[in-house]
């Protein structure tokens, strides 16, 4: 029975090696990603939480120095504030308008890319240059170029009649329309740069049979290439969709909400409250609001995905 | 009229002069702004449509850079940027070696919470994360905006550096590790400078990000010496709002070096944006 038990003997101190090396793989794992984890809980999760308390509470600078605690009458206010059901209108067709106009551009301008030749891929390193500038600059030059006496868009929109004497970005009728397509200007690189990638993984097999069997060229586009590149096309809408929801700089940046409340967004409503009004546990209480409808739109993101999927 | 091959050619190049023409159009306003930036003052307003200087002059330049707090500002961005950046990169590249090549029981909830965080948008972070700061006294401070500018850089850098050294085969790792080798040389002498290009294309996306950035500064900055570009060129525009070669020269002074490092850095970022962006 000797070699029995010395076989066994032989086995523990393995398995405690190896229990040991596990120990101290696990340990490195947690140590690695601790630095990242702190300063994201200091910067990112305790403000989110203190965020939280903020919105159940009432705190207007000018008034009280501290929150003190008022429970659900934040959200109270907000919801009967018609303030915030305007902005939120002005928020949906923003984000909507976006997104539409984004994918639109977008297809157009990658269905153009695809076709592979030396200045297709000069074009497509370049077209990424909106969405690379900064907004401020993006807002001021946009701001010139509509300028009323000598932007060089505004003098051709009206000699297109598309403009009058004034400029687009100073009247409340046109303000939002045109922030929104500048919103989209600024996404749809991105929006090309996703759908290019997809279209450039599809075989090339795919497309000569359905050519050898007969298919035109929009039917090759709608029957093989649409269906393939449609989920990064839903996957990039919803992404640029949450983006565009909570935009805040251009529209900022470009007229603080105005003329005439006419650009202001939900984010800039927020943004107003706290900075311009000092009613921080309003701001708050927005924000909290918003975070949950962020949360629903990533709940859908995720489930489209599920169903797909499976 | 044409054979068949003549008529593929001649439709080749109209769709590639269009591709040529759309792509121009979308660029135009950033072309309009350098151009704008390199034209005399003389010749400003001439005529609406006369976007190409009949000359070039690089003295709009000259005015924005002796505009007071100009290069302060200059200076501030710079090393915001610069620093947090740094910092960001290393910290995601061992949060990313963790998510990467090691499995555990909390990093599930630990992937979860650092995608959370790249889903949240500036806007609805700002007000506690100013206040927070404001506690610590870091308000009207470069150091405050370094510290907000990990929130935006280290999500979106954890997930590309992690995406590039899942693409290291395992095996390097193992060699390493018998070779008497602990975790900490492994990432410092093999991984990393495996995917040094990478990392560095990180990092310079990573500076892109804090060098523009408008909202934290906005909330956060308010004096003249710790303003950052974005706000300096938002001031003068207040100022000088007539002066549209000095202040354009200011825009491309700001929109310049994320352009070039992203022209530069280009082909890691783009498979990395799209393929995180999906993923995620």
């Amino acid at each position: 029975m000797a070699w029995n038990q010395k076989i066994s003997h032989r086995l523990s101190a393995a398995s405690q090696r190896r229990a040991n090396f596990a120990a101290q793989r696990r340990r490195a794992a947690y140590l690695f990603i601790l630095p990242a984890l702190i300063v994201l809980g200091l910067i990112g999760l305790y403000p989110l939480l203190y965020q939280v308390y903020l919105s159940f509470t009432d705190w207007y600078l000018l008034t009280s120095p501290e929150p003190i605690f008022h429970g659900l009458r934040g959200f109270e206010r907000l919801v009967t504030d018609p303030v915030v059901w305007a902005s939120l209108g002005r928020t949906v067709y923003w984000t909507v308008g976006t997104v539409v106009l984004e994918l639109a551009m977008g297809m157009g301008i990658a269905l153009l890319l695809n076709r592979r030749t030396v200045i297709n891929g000069v074009l497509s390193a370049l077209i990424l240059l909106p969405w690379v500038a900064p907004s401020i600059v993006v807002a001021l030059t946009w701001r010139w170029l509509l300028d009323s006496e000598y932007g060089t868009l505004h003098y051709i929109l009206q000699s297109l009649d598309l403009a009058g004497r004034r400029s687009l970005l100073g009247s409340p009728a046109t303000a939002l329309a045109v922030l929104t397509f500048v919103s989209a200007w600024k996404g749809t690189p991105f929006m090309v740069i996703a759908l290019l990638a997809a279209m450039k993984s599809i075989p090339h097999e795919l497309y000569e049979a359905a050519s050898v069997d007969g298919a035109s060229a929009l039917q090759k586009f709608w029957y093989i290439m649409l269906p393939l590149i449609r989920r990064t096309a839903v996957a990039m809408s919803l992404v640029l969709g949450i983006l565009a929801f909570y935009s805040f700089d251009i529209v900022w940046a470009v007229g603080k909400g105005g003329p005439a409340d006419s650009t202001t967004l939900i984010g800039v409503y927020l943004f107003r409250n706290f900075f311009e009004r000092k009613e921080i546990s309003y701001a708050a209480t927005i924000a909290v609001s918003m975070l949950v409808l962020l949360l629903i739109f990533s709940a859908i993101y995720v489930w489209v995905f599920r169903q797909r999927d499976s | 009229m044409f054979s068949p091959k003549t008529r593929t050619r001649v439709i080749d190049i109209g769709l590639q002069a269009l591709t040529v023409v759309v792509v121009a159009a979308m660029l135009f306003p950033i072309i309009w702004l350098y151009l704008t930036a390199l034209k005399p003052q003389g010749q400003m307003f001439d005529h609406p449509l006369a976007v190409i200087p009949r000359t070039f002059t690089l003295e709009n330049f000259g005015r924005i850079w002796n505009t007071v707090g100009f290069p302060q500002a200059f200076v501030n961005s710079l090393m915001v940027a610069a620093v947090s950046s740094l910092v960001s990169t290393i910290l995601s590249l061992l949060a990313a070696f963790s998510l990467s090549r090691f499995e555990y029981r909390l990093k599930n909830s630990f992937s979860l919470l650092i995608l959370g965080m790249q889903m949240l948008p500036g806007i609805v972070i700002v007000v506690p994360l100013i206040i927070t700061l404001r506690g610590v006294g870091l308000t009207n401070h470069p150091a405050g905006l370094m510290v907000s500018y990990l929130l935006l850089q280290m999500p979106v850098a954890v997930w590309m550096l992690k995406g590039y050294m899942d693409d290291i085969p395992v095996e390097i790792d193992e060699a390493a590790l018998i070779d008497g080798a602990n975790y900490r040389q492994l990432l410092r002498m093999i991984i990393a400078p495996l995917m040094l290009p990478a990392v560095v294309a990180v990092g310079a996306f990573a500076f892109m990000l804090a060098w523009g950035e408008y909202i934290f500064a906005l909330a956060l900055i308010t004096s003249t010496e710790a303003r950052t570009l974005p706000l300096a060129l938002q001031n003068a525009f207040g100022q000088f709002q007539i002066d549209w070669g000095m202040l354009t020269a200011g825009g491309a002074i700001i929109a310049m070096p994320p352009t070039v490092l992203f022209i530069f850095f280009q082909r890691f970022l783009v498979s990395g944006l799209t393929s995180g962006s999906l993923k995620g």
